[in-house]
């Protein structure tokens, strides 16, 4: 039974990859995966290569072997540990209703109801995982090793990722399993997660008392030299007390740390003993999984059709019905009832409990990060370097909104491309339906434009203002940016919402977490291409703008000269928009999804 | 009401649909069948105008598709086999919003008895995801029907529907041809045509190998046989396998 199995899972896999190397016969992901081996050549491998030494990296020996100091080691063994350590504790603390393994949702129609023996499938899970995890181990240790800190082999940084990946993974798994069954089968569930949680803590309170007992005695002086923090590290894995405490975690990050083949060959095979342990815990523990897994493989197939609609995975929560954002009349221009539409469904995105979780942690974050920093520039007589630095935050953020903006902002044509049909059956003009679907992230950039550009002129007149940018000056420039921006918004808005007309399937599967290295290569080109039209949109307009403020400030003056040339920009930045919206509108009504899916 | 001519539709060099000329006169029910891959769901959206034809003209209610696309998808709804609505938008709002796009004034004084008809009434404040599938249909439905349509698009009408749906549908479908629209639907359930359509069209591999009323059609594949069912038709055109 397990031969077939194997024969699904390396049949896909060969299937994948053939489809992939088939698909490079179109330019779109050949482009792609050419722009992705580029980057990985000049910026991993090669990079990785001269860090190495060639003779060096032909062998995959680092010249640095045994250079770096045993105290940063064992530090970096020791945060790996807390982290793993804190996971455990908090499959404790919070169980799953029902643990499950990853299937598919092909896998469990196909495999739940055949006569599979259960263990049989908890094999065929387990090895599968196995392909991801050597995957993420080889890209780890050439990634994040390519300088050779550590030192030692590159191979046996890759196994060494590996057997902490595995062990980890059997672990969580093992736990769920293992609370599963208690669920099941204890009528003291509570009392045993509360001994569970309570054995992790006295184990790190140990753990971390036996460290400090010895660490304390070197560092007392205040000396925390390198050597002073090797020789005290040495101790501390001498002494009975941590080095019986560590143990698990020695064996487990051993083979990681070794650096010379005999070290890790030695540490290898008490290594392969707790990973084969670890199994057998997984494979014989009685509990069901069935539940879990189909309710995880639900949640992983929205989660990919969320990415691939080009949302963010999970950022939503179940959506609840909102109020209009405002009465939307029934005869009137259409675009209306798009904007009203979209701004409805941004508001459920924007105001989801994730969103403000993520915004209100930010906030913490910036509050205990810079205030410090602020609390210093506060002090009296610092106020332009206060009134400077809001400047120059509003120039990064008015930067990013204008580049990076309209990728995040996609309550547009991207978000409703699962409704094409619908919309192509709408009585109204292409580029009408283009504008309206695009007026809502407009309306949101802008706003956020707006904010930065008149909070910017408003703080360039605090402080120490600047002898030539008087009050008059600041309000006309403001107020000129504030007319362009809507402007500039709506093109930046074209750039990606055509990109996705023109390579539906080639856009909508970048947006997903999933794909190959094509992919990469395409998320790439999709970037370059958004900041090249900044570039291609912004020159013509400014530069206009410019000969016009000089060719007229001489008989209107400063502020005139400003005014005119701003007029003249927007009436470019305006042109330009028009062409766009009419040939995404055209695009958009000879767009044929199902072309794309032959 | 609906006239085509030579539509064609073509991928690449793979030809879906060849040359398909019909026409559907006010108050007929026209069945659209045929194989999987005959042509039926790529010759319903040609029609609706999602996607363009590389060949042929089709006029709804007089209006060319191709020329004058927005005066001719005034007039049409389309509705397909799966529901798509939009995730945000509650029922009412769904509501609210297609009468913008069609610009249906009364809309308001509509949507109330389109709602009750289609037993959404309670729904009203509900987003789709709350909703059966059966519900997602009857709001699509709703949508279509609000801005009264002339000429109306049915891809797998009964997809999804309880047997009270099936019927409702079924009455629906013949009460508006009887009240003067022109109805193309397609499915694959034959029983379906034998009870609503008044025409039938079928079609293999992108080519109509039959098209009239019933009776004509099951007389060309009978040979003189005495109650042939449309089963027995339906396998004789198409010769009983797949395109």
């Amino acid at each position: 039974m397990l031969g077939a199995l194997l024969y699904l899972r390396l049949t896909s896999l060969a299937n994948l990859v053939l489809f992939r190397l088939r698909r490079l016969r179109q330019p779109k992901y050949l482009a792609g995966t050419a722009a992705a081996v580029a980057y990985f050549y000049y910026f991993v491998l090669r990079r990785a290569s001269s860090a190495w030494g060639m003779s060096g990296s032909a062998m995959g020996v680092t010249p640095a072997a045994g250079a770096t100091p045993l105290f940063i080691i064992v530090a970096i063994g020791f945060v790996l540990s807390a982290l793993a350590l804190v996971r455990i504790a908090f499959a404790w603390v919070s169980p799953a209703e029902s643990p499950g393994f990853r299937f598919t949702e092909a896998e469990i129609a196909f495999l739940f109801p055949a006569p599979i023996p259960r263990k049989t499938l908890i094999h065929y899970r387990l090895l599968s995982a196995q392909v991801a995890i050597l995957f993420t181990s080889a890209l780890i240790a050439l990634v994040f090793n390519r300088g050779g800190a550590l030192g030692g082999h590159r191979v046996f940084r890759m196994l060494g990722w590996w057997i902490i990946l595995s062990i980890f993974d059997l672990h969580v798994n093992g736990t769920k399993l293992t609370l599963s069954a208690l669920r099941e089968r204890s009528a003291h569930f509570l009392r045993w997660r509360v001994a569970a949680v309570t054995a992790i803590v006295l184990y790190a309170v140990a753990v971390c008392g036996s460290a400090f007992a010895v660490l304390s005695r070197f560092t007392d002086g205040g000396d925390f030299s390198s050597r002073t923090l090797d020789r005290a590290t040495g101790t501390l894995l001498a002494s009975p007390a941590f080095h019986w405490l560590s143990l698990p975690f020695r064996v487990i990050f051993g083979p990681y740390l070794a650096r010379g083949t005999g070290e890790f060959l030695a540490a290898l095979l008490p290594a392969l003993v707790l990973f084969a342990l670890h199994y057998a815990w997984v494979l014989n523990t009685q509990a069901s999984f069935e539940e879990g897994s189909i309710a995880l493989a639900e949640k992983r197939a929205a989660a990919k059709a969320a990415a691939v609609r080009g949302e963010f995975p999970g950022a939503r929560a179940k959506p609840k019905p909102q109020s209009g954002p405002f009465p939307l009349r029934p005869v009137g221009p259409p675009e209306v009832a798009f904007l009203w539409k979209n701004l409805l469904s941004m508001r459920s995105v924007l105001f989801s409990r994730r969103v403000l979780l993520i915004f209100a942690l930010l906030l913490v974050w910036l509050t205990v990060a810079l205030g410090g920093l602020l609390s210093q520039l506060t002090a009296p007589g610092r106020g332009d370097v206060i009134a400077h630095l809001i400047v120059v935050f509003c120039c990064i953020i008015g930067g990013y909104t204008v580049v990076f903006g309209p990728q995040l902002a996609r309550q547009d044509l991207r978000s409703d491309l699962q409704n094409a049909d619908l919309l192509k059956t709408y009585p109204i003009e292409g580029w009408r339906l283009a504008l309206g679907e695009l007026l809502a992230p407009t309306v949101l950039l802008s706003v956020i434009l707006w904010s930065v550009i008149f909070i910017a002129a408003a703080a360039l007149g605090a402080g120490d203002p600047i002898e030539w940018l008087g009050p008059g000056r600041r309000i006309t420039a403001a107020v000129c940016l504030a007319l362009m921006a809507p402007f500039l918004c709506l093109i930046q808005l074209i750039v990606p919402n055509t990109i996705m007309v023109l390579f539906p399937s080639w856009y909508q599967a970048s947006r997903s977490r999933a794909g190959g290295i094509e992919m990469f290569g395409q998320r790439m080109i999709f970037g370059l291409v958004q900041v090249l039209f900044t570039v291609l949109v912004v020159v013509p307009a400014g530069g206009w703008a410019v000969v016009v403020w000089v060719c007229t400030m001489h008989p209107l003056g400063q502020a005139g000269g400003v005014i005119v040339g701003s007029f003249s920009a927007i009436v470019i930045l305006g042109a330009e928009a028009a062409v766009g919206l009419w040939w995404l509108g055209e695009r958009f009504a000879a767009f044929d999804v199902s072309t794309e899916q032959r | 009401m609906i006239e085509v001519e030579g539509l064609t539709k073509r991928y690449g060099s793979f030809t879906a649909v060849e040359g398909l000329s019909f026409a559907v006169r006010p108050g007929e029910v026209l069945g659209l069948v045929g194989p999987n891959g005959a042509g039926k769901t790529t010759t319903l959206r040609s029609l609706a105008g999602i996607i363009p034809m590389s060949s042929g003209t089709v006029r709804v209610a007089g209006h060319d598709l191709a020329r004058d696309p927005v005066a001719a998808k005034r007039e049409l709804a389309f509705f397909p086999d799966e529901p798509r609505l939009f995730e945000y938008l509650t029922v009412r709002q769904h509501l609210t919003f297609v009468a913008r796009v069609y610009g249906v004034a009364d809309y308001e004084a509509l949507s109330a008895p389109l709602l009750e008809e289609l037993e959404l009434a309670d729904k009203a404040d509900v987003l789709p995801g709350e909703l059966s599938r059966g519900m997602k249909q009857k709001l699509v439905i709703a949508c279509g029907l609000l801005h009264s349509p002339q000429v109306m698009f049915f891809d797998e009408p009964l997809t999804g529907l309880d047997p009270i749906g099936i019927r409702r549908m079924k009455d629906s479908i013949v009460r508006r041809a009887r009240a003067g629209a022109a109805i193309v639907l397609s499915s694959h359930l034959l029983h379906l045509l034998e009870e609503v359509c008044t025409n039938v069209l079928i079609l293999k591999t992108g080519h109509k190998v039959a098209d009239g009323t019933l009776a004509d059609v099951a007389a060309q594949f009978s040979h003189g046989e005495p109650n042939v069912s449309l089963e027995e038709v339906f396998m004789r055109a198409t010769g009983g396998s797949e395109s």
